[in-house]
């Protein structure tokens, strides 16, 4: 309840901060637009040249696109602006504030900024599901079930950025990695059965882009089964509790810039 | 003469050595630009279906030219440009007898001296495990290719100054970039070679900058078709156009700056 009301007063001063910049809230609008056509067009591409990913329909194709663009909206709103801001606070040694708070210094670095900019962002990305979803001709349970799987895969994407961010505690500079793992979520833009086999054994086992974006809508399509989503559940829960461990590790060796 | 190119000189220097401080980014900055390699990946796979005009080698040669095209092309400026004008450090630029410009520009050509080697080991790797893609174009061609190269960063350039002189009177343009960047994402070649593009669209991107910013030296690169004149002129055209507005707004915008933090 406590980090409830923590979270609403974060990104209720983000959002005012942000109102400075009204343009730059203005054009997300466009820029969501523009990048979901682009999006839906390369997905098109692949279609038009009667490529069809690996066996997929392109309504449920879609669906895995959907899912990616969401992952990508949350990205854009909470993760990279929050997870950027670690690097800076151990950069210039704030961090040592946050870490004085009496609240999980994780829950604090992960939350505290909420970028105005990702709305249109996850509304676009919505809307694309929900299109995505109504054409594939899911059922009321398979809506329920992409619904639990996008929420795995929301964790699961969470975690592993997480898990990239902590190390800026050694490497201090290292915000680019951020983008890394944009472009990760970006590769799974496509089911992974689109890409030959080394590509499909790194999107699964190293970075687990699968069970993001493919596998959620593998199980919400019913091409695999409904008790498929606790091992995504499982995997995201495994790579948070990782995370969460990394991360007290990694204050160990946190050393602030001042002292 | 010799005192510029010694000003010159000093310049990239200093932003080399900035640039070599934060290596350990750039790399990263270098992997996250690796999503060609996946197309690489879906595109073959068509291909060994029997599908589109290329086959698995023409698609591996082609997008590593698109890597490298791509690499050569990042510009920041404008995200540079709008933290100078927000914490007011732009000022000092203004102090100083030298056009900022000349600053932003030292910083991509200091960076690129970074960015090199370590493109050449993404090279190595890339030529290791797909030995039978990598075949040298010709001198001509290689030659050709870094010209649209050095042409395309020239339009990504102005275009990212245009977008920074605009943060002289919003504060903070690197949004406006982003709508650049996204068309860049989709219409420049980087989902597929242009022949795979419905025409339409492919008839209406040869007036964008976008397709020549990336296939056109790809192209030119890998050996797909590509209309060099064309396409060389038109990069020719959108330099000087953004060119021209930049030089514009730097008249229009130094007047309009309300030095922040000042």
């Amino acid at each position: 309840m406590r980090y409830l009301k923590l979270l609403t007063l974060f990104w209720q001063t983000s959002l005012a901060a942000r109102m400075e910049y009204r343009t730059a809230f203005a054009l997300a609008f466009l820029e969501a637009g523009l990048e979901a056509a682009g999006k839906l067009f390369g997905v098109y591409l692949f279609y038009a040249n009667g490529f069809d990913l690996g066996g997929w329909r392109w309504q449920e194709a879609l669906v895995v696109l959907g899912l990616a663009s969401l992952l990508d909206a949350f990205f854009i709103g909470v993760f990279n602006p929050n997870l950027r801001r670690i690097s800076e606070m151990v950069q210039d040694g704030t961090l040592d504030f946050v870490l004085l708070k009496p609240a999980s210094s994780q829950f604090w670095v992960s939350v505290q900024q909420f970028a105005a900019e990702g709305v249109p962002f996850v509304l676009m990305s919505l809307g694309l599901l929900g299109y995505a979803g109504a054409v594939a001709g899911l059922d009321a349970a398979g809506w329920l079930r992409l619904g639990l799987g996008a929420a795995a895969a929301l964790l699961l994407a969470y975690a592993v950025a997480f898990l990239f961010a902590t190390t800026s505690i050694w490497f201090v500079k290292i915000f680019n990695v951020v983008y890394f793992l944009n472009t990760i979520v970006w590769t799974g833009q496509y089911p992974v059965q689109a890409y030959s086999r080394p590509f499909r054994l790194f999107m699964t086992f190293v970075l687990p882009v699968y069970f993001m974006t493919t596998a959620p809508a593998e199980v919400a399509l019913a091409r695999l089964p409904a008790s498929w989503l606790l091992v995504v559940f499982a995997v995201a829960g495994g790579v948070l509790v990782l995370s969460r461990a990394f991360w007290r590790f990694a204050l160990r060796f946190y050393a602030s810039a001042s002292s | 003469m010799r005192w510029l190119v010694r000003k010159a000189w000093t310049l990239v220097a200093v932003y080399f050595a900035y640039m070599l401080e934060y290596r350990g980014e750039i790399f990263f900055w270098m992997l996250s630009g690796i999503t060609p390699f996946f197309f690489m990946s879906a595109w073959t796979a068509a291909a060994n279906q029997g599908l589109t005009g290329y086959d698995a080698n023409d698609y591996a040669r082609y997008f590593f030219a698109v890597f490298v095209a791509r690499q050569l092309g990042i510009v920041w400026a404008h995200w540079n440009m709008s933290e100078d004008v927000r914490s007011g450090r732009f000022s000092f630029r203004l102090l100083q007898p030298l056009d900022p410009v000349w600053h932003y520009l030292a910083d991509h050509v200091g960076e690129r001296g970074v960015r090199l080697p370590m493109l050449a080991v993404v090279g190595l790797v890339f030529a290791w495990l797909y030995p039978e893609a990598l075949v040298w174009p010709g001198a001509e061609r290689a030659a050709l290719g870094l010209v649209a190269v050095g042409l395309a960063f020239g339009v990504n350039f102005f275009a990212s100054y245009v977008v920074g002189l605009l943060a002289l009177w919003l504060e903070d343009a690197t949004s406006i970039y982003n709508l650049w960047y996204v068309a860049m994402l989709f219409f420049s070649g980087m989902l597929a070679p242009l022949a795979l593009y419905p025409d339409p669209v492919r008839q209406v991107l040869a007036w964008t900058p976008f397709p020549h910013l990336v296939y056109l030296p790809a192209a030119i690169w890998s050996g797909l078709e590509a209309d060099a004149t064309r396409g060389l002129l038109t990069l020719l055209a959108w330099n000087l156009f953004f060119f021209t507005l930049g030089r514009l707004l730097w008249h229009l915008g130094r007047r309009h700056y309300s030095a922040m933090g000042a």
